[in-house]
């Protein structure tokens, strides 16, 4: 890897004309937490690396009904940050599950969501709390709901030429809950994981997002299992029958983390715990 | 491509010739021969190279070089030296907080900014801080035990 190029742009503007120019053949970096490996075990060869890093990119603040997260704001600052903790806490939540103090403290959200794994944590409480992304390209800016913008491993809906600039959380949040299972405590991939978010109206309730990750090609909301919540009162059985129906919307694989069999009973028990949590039902 | 990347390393500036693909770790053992920060995983698992830019601990090598220009790099090198140890050497020292030696440049530098956060942590934040170094040899309890050794200012 002689010969790749590095450019370091200090605006938005000149990021999107690199891209722009250079399309397929710009690797966008962020906090590398996930390309440099990559790199590292030359399993990614890129041409050109644009660093965004520089892009004023890591804001977080409430405008608009909204909670706005630069793509730059990385796992650190969403887990300590008090609009966040305030606004969304099940977010800081997720964000204090991921990898390391040290993977934290320089991976992104943005690099989270555009890297398009199918077990992201941060993505998978995100596609529950119904967040857009704010894509722009030199030619213009599109917004595109989270369930709408991956299409498979590694794939989401972005053109080469898009950079992801910003993601936004409608307020309120709902009751909100993230729940993870992975092979140890700290630095470890999901297994399986869920989001959920409660609109809860006295105890009846009257909304439902649930987002499972590490079941399906891409982060899943499970909208079938939704509907069985709406109108209803939660209980323990309610949410253990919500729970299956969730699971059975995903197509889980065998892979070197766990069997699709174990992803099913293990993902049952992770949406019934994020759901019990939401719902502030004890268990 | 090779392009002068400028930096401060341990309160220095330095200026290195580095390939784009180069991380941070690369340059600061091959190019630079600050060996303390140790290569073991490449990929952000052990934490053997874990050094603090700006303040916060992160992995060298997950760092592309280039990203560091204008930052300040401080590396085991930076806490102390042969006579002059940090506290936190002395204490890994005193508790036999180590064993192979592998992971303990990386062990010191994440306590160190643990310590910076927090100056008293509870067991449960020593743990759950440090639960992104990793010890083959099993040194855990040794290294809490000289982390709360150093906490509040005390050797």
């Amino acid at each position: 890897m002689e010969n790749v190029g590095y450019f370091a742009p200090s605006d938005v503007g000149q990021a999107l004309e690199l891209l722009a120019e250079q399309g397929s053949k710009a690797t966008v970096l962020a906090g590398g937490t996930d390309l440099v490996p990559a790199i590292n075990y030359y399993s990614l060869w890129p041409e050109n690396l644009i660093f965004i890093g520089a892009l004023g990119l890591d804001y977080i603040k409430e405008e608009g009904g909204k909670l706005l997260i630069g793509s730059g704001a990385t796992w650190t600052q969403i887990l300590e940050d008090p609009l966040v903790a305030e606004k969304a806490p099940a977010l800081a939540q997720a964000a204090r599950q991921g990898g390391s103090v040290a993977t934290r403290n320089a991976g992104t959200v943005g690099g989270n969501l555009a890297n398009a794994s199918p077990a992201a944590d941060l993505t998978v409480i995100l596609l529950a709390l119904e967040a857009e992304v704010l894509l722009k390209s030199s030619a213009g800016k599109r917004t595109v709901a989270l369930k709408d913008f991956f299409t498979g491993p590694g794939e989401t809906v972005m053109n080469d030429d898009e950079l992801l600039m910003e993601v936004q959380i409608p307020l309120p949040a709902g009751s909100a809950a993230f729940q993870k299972l992975g092979r140890r405590k700290a630095m470890t991939l999901s297994v399986v994981n869920a989001g959920v978010k409660l609109n809860l109206d006295g105890d009846t309730c009257s909304g439902a997002c649930i987002a499972l990750g590490a079941m399906a090609p891409t982060p899943l909301r499970c909208s079938a299992a939704e509907e069985m919540l709406v109108g209803k009162k939660l209980d323990a059985a309610l949410i253990a029958e919500c729970a299956a129906a969730a699971v059975a919307a995903g197509s889980p694989i065998d892979d070197q983390r766990a069997s699709a069999w174990y992803r099913t009973k293990a993902g049952t028990a992770i949406v019934a715990r994020a759901l019990a949590q939401a719902a502030g039902i004890g268990g | 491509m090779k392009s002068i990347l400028s930096f401060s390393l341990n309160g220095a500036p330095v200026e290195v010739l580095v390939k784009t693909t180069d991380t941070l770790l690369d340059v600061l053992r091959e190019s630079l021969g600050y060996t303390g920060a140790k290569r073991g995983c490449d990929a952000g698992d052990c934490g053997a190279c874990t050094v603090i830019v700006d303040g916060l601990a992160i992995r060298a090598c997950l760092a592309i070089a280039l990203t560091m220009s204008g930052k300040e790099v401080v590396t085991i090198e930076g806490l102390g030296k042969q006579g002059d140890l940090h506290p936190l050497q002395k204490a890994f020292h005193q508790h036999g907080a180590h064993q192979c030696g592998f992971c303990t440049s990386g062990m010191i530098v994440s306590a160190k900014t643990l310590l910076d956060k927090i100056p008293n942590p509870s067991q449960d934040e020593i743990v759950e801080y440090m639960s992104g170094n990793i010890c083959r040899c099993g040194t855990y309890v040794e290294v809490a035990e000289a982390i709360q050794a150093v906490s509040g200012g005390k050797e």
